[in-house]
């Protein structure tokens, strides 16, 4: 049986005995290309696939479907999603669950042991061969949690993570300030990175706030700066890696590369990688035994 | 003239400004490059108001709190203490000097304390020049290329 099949017969039962309300899954548009598909009916469920070009995040949209009234209120209790996760967005599970953001049992997560998914996926522009970069350096294919696992979980090689950041590492402070600038300065403030974000859920942005003072929404390179520093400072500890933010990126920002030199600085000093487990991120508590 | 560096420091109001005020009374020498913040603590800092900091064209930022366990309110500086590296590093990566910022521990007896800290991160400030982290706007640069390359 293969995932497709899997997946959907999955889906159809959850619906069927009314576990669920709605599954988040991926479909195939009308034009080819593979995108988000929220599946209400058991009729619906085949409309469900599994291809090597999931590569959305599927956890950022819980927040909508378990916090319909947004932030104001508690979860809504008795809504119950299922969501198909690969092993990197299994790890947002983790992470919204440890922040609170929503109740584990209210999703019913469908795990899939994956393959990687490929480059320019999600924007048709797929070629079916190469890998995406976090996926040729992803350790973990078999999700870190899951109700129902789809595939054999399985071991994978990995390589060092590191080496794209050690060549902007060995560069001068005044080299890597023209690096950034340079990248920052195409910047046209869509925040498409922060919507495709599951760690970002402010219900206000602190970045598109029009009454501050001191953090500036506008154009200008020092604000935009400002906003992708500060982001990136936000998801320290917590950004899994999934790397939906340079993806969506119109102007093909490198944001991917501050999350993993953050996410690398906070497991140098805390030994702690986000959403292995369902623990707050230790950059969010205060000291404890021999740290003080 | 010779160039004098811009400091912000940002004073937590328990102990690191009484330490500042201390060092007044006690009539200690203390680099005037340091334009001091009062803040309720230094967990407080948020790592916007320090990027602001250096938008704004200072040349260095220096965050004092409160020594370990002795918090006004419990745990904030812990927050410091685990804010500020991962800051640091970020901002290295982004391009500025790590030596430009500095979390320090300054209780409010300890004016000899604040005055030494602060001298010593003036000099090493006044050493490494101007700091290039301002920009105004656009980069005339980046412009510059866009509209050549267009012509």
């Amino acid at each position: 049986m293969s995932y497709t099949t899997e997946i959907q017969a999955t889906a159809r039962d959850l619906l069927s005995s009314d576990q669920v309300s709605c599954v988040i899954g991926y479909e195939v548009g009308p034009r080819g290309r593979t995108r988000p598909a929220f599946i209400y009916t058991a009729d619906d469920a085949d409309r469900l696939v599994w291809n090597q070009n999931c590569t959305h995040n599927l956890t950022t949209y819980l927040h909508q479907k378990l916090r319909p009234n947004g932030y104001t209120s508690a979860p809504a209790e008795t809504e119950r999603v299922a969501i198909v996760v690969k092993a990197c967005d299994s790890r947002a599970i983790n992470v919204l669950v440890a922040e609170s953001q929503i109740n584990r049992e209210q999703v019913h997560v469908i795990g899939v042991a994956c393959d990687g998914v490929f480059e320019g996926a999600g924007l048709g522009r797929s070629d079916g061969a190469t890998l995406q970069h976090r996926c040729t350096e992803c350790g973990e294919r078999t999700p870190v949690t899951y109700d129902t696992l789809i595939g054999e979980p399985q071991a994978v090689d990995t390589l060092d993570s590191e080496h794209d950041l050690a060549h902007l590492e060995a560069m001068t402070p005044a080299e890597r300030a023209e690096f950034w600038l340079s990248q920052f300065d195409r910047c046209i403030r869509c925040y498409a990175c922060r919507q495709a974000c599951p760690m970002c859920s402010c219900p206000t942005c602190l970045y598109e706030r029009d009454d501050s003072q001191w953090i500036g929404m506008g154009n200008g390179l020092n604000e935009k700066r400002t906003f992708h520093l500060g982001r990136a400072y936000h998801l320290a500890g917590r950004c899994i890696g999934c790397d939906e933010c340079e993806r969506v990126c119109p102007v093909d920002i490198p944001i991917g590369l501050l999350n993993r030199k953050l996410a690398g600085e906070v497991e140098a000093a805390f030994g702690y990688r986000a959403g292995l487990e369902p623990i707050p991120s230790p950059l969010t508590t205060i000291l404890s035994g021999k740290e003080g | 003239m010779t160039y004098e560096p811009r400091i912000i420091g940002f004073l937590c109001t328990w102990c690191s400004y009484t330490g500042a005020d201390l060092a007044g009374t006690a009539r200690l020498q203390s680099a005037w490059n340091l334009r001091s913040i009062r803040v309720p603590c230094s967990g407080r800092v948020s790592p916007e108001l320090i990027m602001k900091a250096f938008d704004q064209g200072a040349d260095g930022v220096l965050v004092l709190g409160c020594h370990i366990g002795e918090c006004h309110y419990d745990n904030g500086n812990h927050r410091t203490a685990k804010r500020l590296p991962v800051l640091h590093s970020l901002m290295e990566f982004a391009g500025l000097e790590p030596e430009r910022l500095r979390l320090g521990w300054v209780s409010a007896s300890e004016g000899e304390r604040f005055a030494r800290i602060v001298n010593e991160f003036t000099d090493v400030v006044r050493e490494l020049g101007p700091c290039s982290w301002q920009q105004n706007g656009h980069r005339p640069q980046a412009v510059r290329a866009i509209l050549e390359s267009e012509v």
